[in-house]
């Protein structure tokens, strides 16, 4: 006890140092939280855009159309809509029938898949509809949908036909549909891609009169187990994907993103140890002369560097305690607050084969607090043991004749 | 005297009436049809000097054409040597290509009819093909100088970019002079101009053609033909054999 209530006196003795020590081991935790909280805030904003507006939360399709996106490949049968609506996760269902396709203007011509969506049933399973920053949505067959950027690519405003042409089952077919709306979602690939067309004209051009899959929305966070406990009720020639199994090669990327993180979140760690522990040994160093004279007095070289040990696990803690409110605070506040997005939305545009939105949020995981205090454990550890050894050796007459 | 007024102006509307039937005025569906005659030509095969300009630069072709003057036709590159040996078909919307370095015939999607023909002006659907007729509802738009004028608008739904086609043709034969494309705003984005027409038993054919990208200055491909022989094209021409074999 009497060991503590030095170590305690000792660490507000030297406040200039301790602050520095605490502040140097609260940027530890603090820069763990933040880096932990955008690394998977980057990775659930993929995942969400993906849900919310390339493509669902769940899809349920043939695993064959699946493995290659060909209209032949669609459903067989839409019969299943009527048991989806009866799971209980279950929201909404909306078919939709995708085809790859070309746009046309008269002044040039851009590739796509364009998506054949019955425009009420869309509005449940997607966020898509939602975002219409000019015209409106899908009413009836003949009109089309397009994603701003593309919509601009094409010089073809509100009004005015495009053609869509493409070779579905049904051989070679095109139609000229008159733009009702454009879409901005932040999302490169909706906003520079996007071609949404009416259920009745992607039959009529694909010559399929089912669907390429059902779309289905589920609460958010709820996707992948939902998709998993859809595949054990589907019939064997179905299967659900929630957004991860959609993302394809993106899905590792972000995957491979996790797994370096680590070895980056450990030389985070190993840095602030040393930062702890370089503060740690100078003011050691710096109070030779001062444990020279406690050792003099009596007090035995072991207990002198427990006494250094407590201050370093006094000021860790306390710089652990004062990072973790900070970085909680911080990564909080921009999972509510979109600075994230204003910061990288620049970056949106050149990701373009990544889903995301330019509203990019942290995430808050108790995890957090557990990888920062790995953090600050690394850090204590070494600031505690090597100026404790020093402290150890130390010959009290030799020590008080440095200056 | 409100009885004579409209007695009048019965007389009037009839006598109106029956002078329009000394000259009846001409089916304008009918005359865009004359019009895709004369400039189909009938089925043959001819020899095109295709010359692609571009800002800085200028591209020679030479391809040998098998058409049946409807939908099917095949064009094989002969020059220069870096492009010869490829050729193309199209039967109805079918489309294929042939490369040589490849020796694989390859199906090109249904968007590629409006894709640009060896980087040129001209689509392959110019080639062959009769879309106007089917696309677009046709209007005389006015007959002056001997020179008839179609305004050809989109049918609902129509597959076309276009807001409006001008189509210029000789009154008297139906020859065509000039097709100017126009965008949905009204303003003339290409511009296909007919020349040195020749005549192919009671069709006048035209054997130049230049196009003009009137959104873009410098881009221009003239179409010129020479050996022209008309008359039946087998129907070993238009199969994928004779694609990499190409048909003599």
């Amino acid at each position: 006890m009497t060991l503590w209530r030095l170590a305690w006196r000792n660490v507000w003795r030297h406040r200039r140092r301790t602050v520095l020590l605490i502040l140097v081991v609260a940027y530890a935790a603090f820069a763990t939280i933040l880096y932990w909280g955008i690394n998977d805030g980057y990775a659930a904003s993929v995942l969400n855009a993906q849900a919310r507006f390339v493509g669902a939360p769940v899809l349920i399709m043939t695993p064959d159309y699946r493995d290659d996106p060909d209209p032949e490949h669609a459903l067989p049968d839409l019969a299943l809509t009527a048991a989806l609506r009866e799971v209980p996760r279950v929201r909404g269902i909306a078919p939709r029938l995708e085809f790859p396709a070309l746009i046309r203007s008269a002044y040039t011509a851009e590739s796509a898949v364009a998506r054949g969506i019955e425009p009420q049933r869309e509005r449940e399973v997607s966020a898509v509809p939602a975002h219409i920053v000019a015209g409106r949505m899908l009413q009836r067959p003949g009109e089309l949908v397009l994603g701003r950027a593309l919509a601009e690519r094409l010089d073809v405003r509100l009004g005015e036909r495009a053609v869509v042409d493409t070779a579905g089952p049904a051989g070679p077919r095109a139609a000229g549909l008159v733009l009702v709306g454009l879409v901005e979602t932040g999302v490169s690939q909706v906003d520079e891609r996007l071609v949404l067309v009416d259920l009745a004209d992607a039959r009529r051009l694909t010559g399929v009169d089912t669907a390429t899959a059902l779309a289905l929305d589920v609460p958010r966070g709820e996707e992948e187990a939902a998709a998993a406990e859809l595949r054990r009720f589907l019939p064997p020639v179905v299967a659900a994907y929630g957004p991860a199994e959609m993302l394809g090669a993106i899905r590792q990327d972000l995957e491979s993103n996790r797994v370096a993180a680590i070895p980056i979140a450990f030389l985070f760690a190993l840095v602030a140890a040393a930062a702890v522990t370089s503060t740690t040994t100078v003011s050691v160093i710096e109070r030779t002369r001062e444990f020279g004279m406690i050792a003099a007095v009596g007090l035995a070289p072991v207990r002198l560097a427990r006494v250094v040990v407590l201050e370093s696990v006094i000021t860790t803690v306390l710089g652990w305690i004062v990072g973790l409110a900070a970085g909680y605070g911080a990564v909080g506040l921009l999972a509510r607050i979109n600075l994230l997005g204003a910061a990288f939305g620049g970056f949106v545009g050149a990701w373009s084969s990544v889903p995301l939105t330019r509203e990019i949020y942290t995430a808050v995981r108790p995890a957090y607090a557990l990888y920062a205090s790995m953090t600050v454990f690394v850090g204590a550890v070494l600031a505690a043991l090597i100026p404790a050894r020093r402290v150890r050796r130390l010959r009290p007459a030799q020590a008080m004749r440095i200056e | 005297m409100v009885r004579t007024v409209w007695t009048l102006g019965i007389l009037a509307a009839l006598l109106a009436s029956s002078a329009g039937a000394g000259a009846p005025a001409p089916d304008p569906q009918a005359v865009l049809r004359a019009i895709e005659d004369n400039h189909r030509g009938g089925s043959g095969r001819f020899t095109i000097a295709l010359t692609v300009v571009r800002p800085g630069r200028q591209t020679e072709y030479v391809l040998d054409i098998w058409s049946d003057g409807e939908d099917r036709a095949l064009a094989v590159v002969r020059a220069p040597a870096r492009d010869a040996g490829q050729a193309f078909l199209r039967v109805g919307d079918n489309l294929w290509l042939y490369n040589p370095r490849l020796k694989r015939a390859l199906r090109l999607p249904p968007s590629g009819r409006s894709e640009s023909f060896l980087g040129s002006d001209i689509s392959y659907s110019d080639l062959a093909g009769r879309d106007a007729e089917q696309d677009y509802t046709p209007r005389i738009a006015g007959t002056a100088e001997g020179v008839i004028t179609l305004e050809l608008r989109p049918k609902p739904g129509a597959p076309t970019p276009y807001g409006k086609l001008l189509v210029r043709a000789q009154a008297a034969t139906y020859a065509p002079l000039e097709w100017t494309f126009y965008d949905q705003r009204d303003r003339a984005v290409k511009r296909v101009t007919f020349s040195d027409h020749t005549r192919v038993g009671a069709r006048l054919f035209p054997t130049r053609t230049v196009v003009e990208d009137l959104l873009r200055e410098g881009y221009r491909t003239t179409a010129s033909l020479r050996d022209l022989r008309f008359g039946a094209v087998p129907e070993t021409c238009f199969t994928l054999q004779a694609l990499e074999q190409g048909c003599e």
